[in-house]
């Protein structure tokens, strides 16, 4: 007993003075993926310092809840989620943290999907026979471009309740950021539209938003319902669908099961395309404009 | 408009009850005249504002029956929402996409969504129209408007018992609720069962319902959130499952320094297993040192338990509780006047980019049910290696170390005050591989777990070796094989009976789980 308690004042020393060394001006953000991440650092700029707690490459639906994630939360002025439940495990993270700035609640929550409309949310009841669906909709609204505006607008007004005398300063960020989307999303537009009505398969139900705004159909899914691995009859199915209609294209993240979809493709004479499904998912994708970019040419490369 | 009532009645009640003087009348007139005139205007703002949203309602719905030709075009206009951000709009692209494509509609039967969880189809094929624009689809923003107050009638029609769940959507239900089942069977030798020494005493040679959960937990309000946890189990052959609350605690996560108190009824943070439940034990039964100096149960207490995170470059949690001590095999007093305090401390390094370990050490000191003391040190280590885009550990490998300091009565003498320390320990270790990362071995993961134990009171010690094999169908369900073999060192002992012997015993279970609704995701 007294050697424990010896050993908590001694904690208790070595942790009083760190707590106040690490302290900066900036205000300290914790995205739980890299897309929220790479687009609240544009808004943010100097002011903010920014770490995400998925890595861009990894499946930010069932993430490993470790405690060096609470370590980043317990130091965070402000938590952005994503708010559709993709990212729930960081309920467990906070919870762990002892961090009443960022309970559910705080004012130190950003939800980055308000006032979206979100896509496939459920008209009917669902459950679990259908596998691991999300409950208010599909939350992979950060790989369409077009919704980076909204997004971004939903993490000034969260950073503006932290800091209300820098908001002139979040705004201007996001201007000079919307300035840069602008050419690009035409650019892309351009390069989309010959393809605008071509059909292509995914292997998770994540590229909904970034195919409905560049006119693509998703023709099917590798994964017979969500989360849960294919059987072979829904394979033969999908492959018979494929030749059918002619798909030429399998969409990819890079933490799938690109083995699989390799196998698809070739039984269907199509092409796997690897895409960024993340801010830094695959090389050279490093910034939101970047990780667009990507997908953009890939998908176009992958339909020529 | 009910107040503004009442207080018309109270006023008319005191005009015509009180022997009030004739100005006192004329000024009470007066006030109510200027009541009326109050709740005049409201209610002229009110019927304003009431029409106002009628025709916006019906704009909006005209807008939505005219088929719309256009694609998601990123320069089109943001539709008018009041939940949208006010700054949205400020950029050509900045509009999110009113009209979106029904992709898994087209072909609801082989694209592999479930048809029932896509959005609403509106008639238009893409199949047939590959080359057309995408249509309309339904779309629902995030946060629903709040629904109207429900009439007498929609009050007094019956309702399912779980209808609530029907209805959920975004602030429609307050809380989380799931149910778990965890169903054991097991086979060993008769001796064993006739010593109803097995692991899972008195029921050797069965199949059970070891526990059965409902779960519900969510927030209470900002600043505390709670969860409640009855499990139904069955503790001997034939019997019933008895009911019993399992947990029920609050958090508060607001105190100041940063500080958290988890007050109520709780699975004690002690050592690193002591706090699952046994639906998700990484293997199917309590290890054998943690059975010994706990009991079947583990540590479940009423008390407190309080947690700080110091603020530093690595995890570190300190916790520290205070308890009645319910536990009758290791602190059985139970008093506040002499609690059982417990205390933890556990931090947590990476180990490059795939690799990481927690480190943990606990102590637990109390009273025992005769009133001598009992103390309990542990030290606890997992590590998990999770390669590169793989979504479970390719390898787990944990354990745990107890000492036990425990005053009993000296055999050698009759005095009752002579006592004596027991000091006792025990341990173990296991092992998990996960090894494939796609596909149908994805779903299995072969585990092997060693325990040594001292008895706490009794001489001698014992061993088990446990080697299991666990298929994960899908994420809420899961079936395991385990084998366990164990061998005591001490002559007649282990027998709860006074019959048969279970010294020496060979056991096999199967094991079967399910989660159904909320699970939280299990930490580290």
């Amino acid at each position: 007993m007294r050697l424990a308690l010896c050993g908590a004042l001694v904690l208790v020393a070595v942790a009083l003075p760190a707590t106040g060394a690490g302290a900066s001006d900036k205000i300290r953000v914790v995205a739980t993926t890299t897309d929220l991440k790479a687009l609240t650092e544009v808004v943010g700029g100097d002011l903010v310092d920014v770490d995400a707690l998925a890595r861009g490459n990894q499946n930010p639906h069932d993430l490993e809840v470790r405690p060096s994630l609470m370590v980043k939360v317990r130091r965070a002025d402000l938590l952005v989620t994503n708010g559709l439940e993709l990212d729930q495990w960081a309920e467990v993270v906070v919870q762990g943290a002892n961090n009443p700035k960022v309970i559910p609640g705080a004012t130190g929550r950003i939800d980055a999907s308000q006032g979206l409309l979100v896509l496939e949310v459920p008209t009917t009841r669902v459950d679990r026979s259908m596998g691991d669906v999300h409950p208010v909709g599909n939350p992979h609204y950060t790989l369409d471009p077009g919704l980076a505006p909204a997004i971004t607008a939903n993490i000034v007004e969260g950073l503006a309740r932290i800091a209300p005398s820098q908001r002139a300063a979040f705004e201007q960020n996001r201007k000079a950021f919307l300035g840069r989307l602008d050419p690009a999303m035409a650019r892309w537009t351009t390069a989309m539209t010959p393809f605008k009505g071509a059909r292509v398969v995914v292997d998770h139900n994540m590229w909904l938003y970034f195919l409905t705004r560049f006119g693509l159909l998703q023709a099917g899914t590798v994964e017979e319902r969500p989360g849960i691995p294919p059987t072979p009859g829904h394979l033969t199915r999908l492959i018979a669908l494929m030749k059918d209609e002619h798909v030429k294209v399998i969409l990819s993240a890079p933490w799938s099961d690109q083995k699989l979809a390799e196998r698809v493709g070739q039984e269907a004479d199509a092409r796997v395309v690897v895409m960024a499904s993340g801010v830094g998912a695959l090389k050279g994708t490093d910034s939101y404009l970047d990780m667009v970019d990507y997908n953009v040419r890939a998908v176009a490369q992958g339909l020529r | 408009m009910r107040s503004l009532a009442g207080v018309c009645v109270v006023l008319a009640s005191l005009l015509t009850g009180s022997p009030a003087s004739a100005q006192d009348v004329e000024s009470l007139k007066k006030e109510l005249e200027q009541m009326r005139q109050q709740f005049e205007s409201m209610r002229e703002g009110y019927e304003k504002a009431i029409n106002q949203l009628g025709e916006r309602i019906k704009a909006l719905e005209s807008k939505q029956a005219a088929p719309s030709t256009a694609g998601p075009s990123p320069t089109a206009e943001a539709p008018p929402s009041a939940t949208s951000p006010t700054t949205a709009g400020s950029s050509s692209v900045a509009s999110p996409p009113t009209v979106a494509t029904p992709p898994a509609a087209a072909t609801p039967s082989t694209a592999g969504a479930p048809p029932t969880t896509g959005p609403a189809p509106t008639g238009t094929a893409p199949a047939a129209t590959p080359a057309a624009p995408p249509t309309v689809v339904a779309q629902q923003p995030a946060a629903p408007p709040p629904a109207a107050a429900p009439g007498l009638m929609e009050l007094a029609r019956p309702r399912e018992p779980f209808s609530l769940y029907q209805q959920r959507g975004a602030g429609q239900l307050l809380f989380d609720m799931g149910v778990t089942g965890d169903f054991v069977g097991n086979l060993t030798q008769n001796n064993v069962q006739q010593a109803q020494g097995g692991t899972f005493p008195g029921l050797e040679n069965y199949f059970f319902a070891r526990e059965v959960e409902l779960s519900l937990f969510g927030q209470i309000d900002p600043y505390a959130r709670a969860e409640v946890r009855f499990e139904a189990d069955q503790n001997q052959r034939g019997q019933t499952p008895t009911v019993t609350l399992a947990e029920a605690n609050l958090t508060l996560m607001t105190l100041p320094f940063d500080t958290q108190a988890k007050l109520g009824q709780m699975r004690n943070r002690f050592g690193l297993t002591n706090q699952i439940h046994e639906h998700d034990l990484p293997f199917v039964d309590r290890p054998d040192v943690l059975v010994q100096f706990l009991g079947q149960d583990g540590l479940v207490e009423k008390g407190a338990e309080f947690t700080w995170v110091p603020e530093l470059p690595f995890y570190v949690e300190v916790l520290g509780g205070v308890f009645n001590g319910d536990n009758t095999t290791a602190f059985g007093y139970a008093s506040l006047k002499h609690p059982l305090v417990t205390g933890r401390v556990r931090t947590f390094f990476e180990l490059g980019d795939y690799g990481a370990i927690q480190l943990g050490a606990s102590v637990a000191n109390g009273l025992q049910p005769n009133g001598l003391t009992n103390t309990l040190v542990g030290a606890d280590l997992k590590y998990k290696y999770v390669p590169d885009g793989w979504q479970h550990p390719l390898l787990t490998v944990a354990g745990e170390f107890l000492y036990q300091l425990r005053r009993v009565s000296d055999p050698t003498t009759a005095d009752p005050t002579q006592t004596q320390t027991l000091d006792r320990y025990g341990w173990y270790l296991f092992g998990e591989v996960q090894p494939a990362q796609f596909g149908w071995w994805s779903r299995f993961a072969p585990g092997l777990r060693y325990d040594w134990t001292e008895y706490p009171i009794n001489p001698g010690s014992q061993w088990a070796i446990e080697p299991y094999l666990t298929f994960y169908p899908s994420e809420f369900l899961r079936f395991r094989l385990v084998y366990k073999h164990t061998h005591g060192n001490t002559p007649g002992c282990c027998t709860n009976t006074g019959v048969g012997s279970a010294r020496i015993k060979d056991e096999v279970f199967l094991q079967s789980t399910f989660i159904m609704g909320a699970h939280p995701a299990h930490p580290f």
